[in-house]
């Protein structure tokens, strides 16, 4: 297959992944891999050549008396909780948004929902990853069984790798009970630590002008605990989405309180929402205000995403940059650096 | 590979020229007299504290860790510092000398015992000595810890606090957290907490150069690669954990605990299935069979029925409304599925001596037989009663005693081999036994360590469990990390394929 700045491969299986591999190399190109789209559509970029994982489709293997769910990787995430849904579990990876993410794309951004509060770092539902590395090689780490210590843990490694060190194309996910009684509360004004009074609520998140906690235990205790720490039923909390800062937790009061000062020109704007305990804030805001925050996050030890290519600032940061332990991991899996190698320049 | 052994495992050298140490009894090649001679200079050698030890005694007590695999180090150094840690493995990089990372010797995997590569005796580095709380960080809930500080000592400062530390394995009141760092550590409430990694933040990985690497999960999303999830379980051959921060969290309000016993161990095992697929998991389901009850019952009197065939633990904590319906929910499924008896733990006593029977399972051992041998191997949870079957079976043509302890929940097997090895022939049995163990739950889908890590032992398992490339790209990252091959070499990747049972049975003195 001849190689132009717009080729596109569109794989089914491991073989055709390891060839449109091949063909890349054959042409000394590099490849964007692409699920649905539902973030690379927001960063600059787009006519790279492109290897897609929508044809690597369709859920494998669902044992509901394991807890387990192996699916291919360019299955859509709402696909597989509907079929989760069926049988009263799910992963609690959910998309971020309403557009639909791929699994395998949910897994290499490992961006957080509001649920990680509650439910872990996406990382924590990985029990096996089937890929090909940048080099071309097959390989598979982890295992169906959710306690897994044989060899290294390359699941975590992929896991927030952004499709540099390999495409990945199956999945094996740990899986649990639906909460049955979720519901979405909120103070009356913004009270991150409202969190203090409750116990490990499933997701916090503050806006202007109140926080919002969703709890999902048994009734009567959400009942009592909604009643203890003040809070009244509302609505999920729409978050802004143009950016996102990630921070350690203890980093977010400092952020907030600095972005809040910090000059953001004449005809700035700045919309925050935060997730205190979990160490992630939501933007929305013009230019200027997104690289104020973004250079305040990165004084506070974070990092800040923006997804909106529009908004003329680029994606990534100076601290996303890779520093020398991961440029050897990425050398070794990617050699010639086949996969995305602008990642962090864009 | 024998025969290094055996120079490695045995008091061999014993009529070599001596170098001048005193206490030295065996011959040292110019790189070995080269970096003790350096050790001297940055750790103190005198007294019973000593951090250096190079003599037979000092050097026989780490020979191995709690499993049956031993091996002669060159030297103990026992670092009370980041400084001096920095300049011991210095030393060993510039002189080539290998080093065994070690804190508590808990592990039963022989990753600290000191093995190296063509014989090499490498330097064990021992964390135990940095045993400091560094920071409890309550507002947070978290702890900055140092590698040699117990599981259990975290987990009573942070209940000051209303906090606890969720990984609790077996053996939480000697291992430390480094160790449990090191290996990916279980336990009893993994279910729904999950293992060690989910609950380890941020690592401070010290390299063979001295340095120490921040690798950091403080931050839900963008940190990079998960460089921190790589090294955790990574048994010590990427250098040495000298600091992690973990996290912890809020005690439950309530807990809810249930004691059952079935008349056969598929009925058992059929309810394991019935909870996992309830509407609330339980936050701990312990298996138990009938040799397991009867040894801990005459030990811990913990109220176990004792005509039951298994019994299972089981757990809810969380608020009280849901605790209380997950109770009530085991206990119905419990009795749908045959129990011959239900018993809820009352009150936090009755719950204590339940639990009591669980973790006296190692010291009641230790009163029936001079030796255990302590498998863990993990089938997806539906195979449970296969898997369960079959380790009777080879009990029974080993003609071998073996418990069966069960993280069932979790599809986690533990079974202990009980055998006296002063009876002829007998270890060629336990480790036939053990090898058909692993093997049965390979062929039924699983897994040939769920927690107790690869080490030497289970590290010729990989081939059955990775192909050429699944392991090549394990050893790219493991090199890419660690390129000096110094860390710990001749643990979890296998350096040649087979030779199997030749690697599994001990060599030299047992000490
Ligand atoms: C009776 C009994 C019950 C047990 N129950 C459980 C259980 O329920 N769950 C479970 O997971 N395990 C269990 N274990 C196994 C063992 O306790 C764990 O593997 C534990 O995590 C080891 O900790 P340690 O401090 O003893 O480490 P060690 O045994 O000293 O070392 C273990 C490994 O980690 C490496 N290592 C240690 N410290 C460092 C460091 N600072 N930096 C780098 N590498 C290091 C060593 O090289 C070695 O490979 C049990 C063991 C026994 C004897």
């Amino acid at each position: 297959m001849g190689v132009t700045a717009t080729t596109s491969w569109r794989p089914t299986d491991t073989d055709e992944v390891a060839a449109a591999l091949a063909d890349a190399r054959a042409a000394d190109q590099a490849v964007e891999i692409r699920g649905a789209g539902s973030v690379l559509d927001r960063l600059p970029g787009g006519d790279e050549p492109t290897i897609t994982t929508r044809g690597l489709d369709g859920i494998v293997a669902h044992v509901p008396e394991d807890l387990i769910v192996t699916v291919r990787a360019g299955t859509l995430v709402r696909e597989l909780a509907g079929e989760l849904a069926a049988h009263g579990q799910e992963c609690p990876i959910e998309p971020i948004g309403e557009d639909g993410a791929t699994v395998g794309g949910r897994l290499a951004t490992a961006l957080a929902g509001p649920r990680q509060l509650g439910a872990g770092r996406v990382r924590d539902w990985v029990l096996r990853v089937r890929f090909v590395t940048g080099g071309g090689r097959a390989a598979t780490a982890g295992g169906v069984t959710v306690k897994d210590v044989t060899g290294y843990d390359l699941c975590r490694l992929m896991t927030g790798s952004w499709g540099t060190l390999g495409i990945i194309t199956e999945v094996t996910l740990k899986l649990r009970p639906v909460p049955r009684h979720p519901r979405w509360f909120a103070t009356e004004a913004p009270d991150p630590q409202v969190f203090r009074r409750l116990y490990r609520p499933a997701a916090v998140v503050t806006t202007a002008a109140r926080t919002h906690v969703l709890l999902e235990d048994h009734p009567d205790d959400t009942a009592a605990q909604a009643a203890a720490a003040g809070l009244a039923p509302a609505e999920s909390p729409v978050l802004p989405a143009t950016a996102r800062a990630a921070l350690d937790p203890a980093a977010v009061a400092g952020f907030l309180a600095e972005v809040g000062r910090e000059e953001i020109g004449p005809d700035g704007t700045l919309e925050v929402a935060s997730q205190d305990q979990l160490g992630l804030c939501h933007l929305d805001g013009t230019a200027g205000a997104i690289r104020t925050a973004r250079a305040v996050a990165e004084r506070h030890g974070g990092r800040l995403l923006v997804l909106d290519p529009a908004l003329g600032v680029p994606a990534f940061g100076p601290g996303h940059g890779p520093g020398p332990l991961t440029r050897r991991v990425a050398a070794a899996l990617d050699p010639d650096a086949r996969l995305a190698p602008w990642r962090w320049e864009r | 590979m024998l025969r290094r052994r055996q120079r490695a495992a045995g008091p061999s050298g014993a009529h070599a020229p001596r170098h001048g140490d005193v206490g030295e009894d065996r011959s040292l090649t110019p790189a070995e007299t080269a970096v003790l001679e350096r050790l001297r200079a940055v750790l103190d050698t005198t007294g019973l504290q000593a951090g250096l030890r190079t003599g037979h005694f000092g050097r026989a007590t780490y020979r191995r860790d709690a499993s049956f695999l031993n091996a002669d180090p060159l030297a103990v150094a026992l670092p009370q510092t980041i400084e001096q840690t920095a300049a011991v493995l210095r030393a060993c990089r510039e002189h080539g000398i290998p080093v065994t990372p070690r804190a508590a010797g808990t592990g039963l995997a022989g990753g600290a015992t000191p093995t190296g590569e063509g014989g090499a005796r490498p330097v064990v580095i021992s964390v135990a000595r940095m045993d400091r709380l560094r920071e409890l960080d309550v507002a947070n809930r978290r702890a900055w810890v140092e590698p040699g500080l117990v599981n259990a000592r975290l987990g009573r400062a942070a209940a000051a606090h209303g906090l606890r530390f969720a990984p609790d394995p077996a053996s939480q009141l000697a291992a430390t957290l480094g160790g449990n760092v090191a290996t990916n550590a279980g336990g009893i409430h993994v279910l729904t907490y999950g293992v060690m990694s989910q609950h380890v933040l941020a690592v401070e990985l010290m390299d063979l150069e001295g340095e120490v690497h921040l690798l950091d999960g403080r931050a839900p999303e963008q940190g990079g690669l998960d460089l921190r999830g790589v090294s955790v379980g990574s048994e010590g051959t990427l250098g040495v954990v000298v600091g992690a921060c973990l996290r912890l969290l809020p005690a439950p309000p309530a807990v809810g605990t249930l004691l059952a016993g079935f008349p056969s161990l598929e009925a058992a095992a059929a309810t394991v299935a019935a909870l996992v697929t309830s509407e609330r998991l339980p936050d701990a389901i312990e298996l138990m069979d009938a040799r397991a009850i009867e040894l801990v019952e005459g030990y811990a009197q913990a109220g176990y029925p004792q005509h039951a065939a298994a019994v299972l633990l089981i757990e809810y904590e969380g608020l009280p409304a849901g605790v209380t319906e997950g109770v009530a929910t085991a206990a119905r499924l419990a009795a749908e599925h045959g129990a011959s008896e239900v018993i809820p733990a009352a009150d936090a006593a009755q719950r204590a001596r339940i639990w009591k029977g669980r973790k006296a399972v190692a010291g009641a051992i230790a009163k029936q037989a001079p030796d255990f041998y302590l498998q863990d191997v993990v089938v997806p949870r539906s195979r449970l009663g296969e898997m369960l079957d079959a380790v009777v079976a080879i009990g029974e043509r080993e003609g071998l005693t073996i418990l069966n302890v069960v993280h069932a929940g979790d599809g986690n097997l533990h079974p202990f081999v009980l055998f006296d090895r002063r009876e002829p022939a007998m270890l060629e049995r336990v480790f036939a036994a053990g090898h058909d163990i692993v093997a049965t739950a390979l062929r039924l889908d699983g897994t040939v360590t769920g927690e107790h890590g690869v080490g030497i032992e289970k590290r010729d398992f990989l081939g059955q469990v990775f192909d050429e490339d699944d392991l090549a790209v394990q050893k790219a990252v493991r090199d890419a990390l660690e390129p000096t091959r110094l860390a710990n070499p001749d643990k979890v990747l296998p350096t040649t394929v087979g030779c199997l049972e030749a690697r599994m049975v001990p060599e030299g003195a047992w000490v």
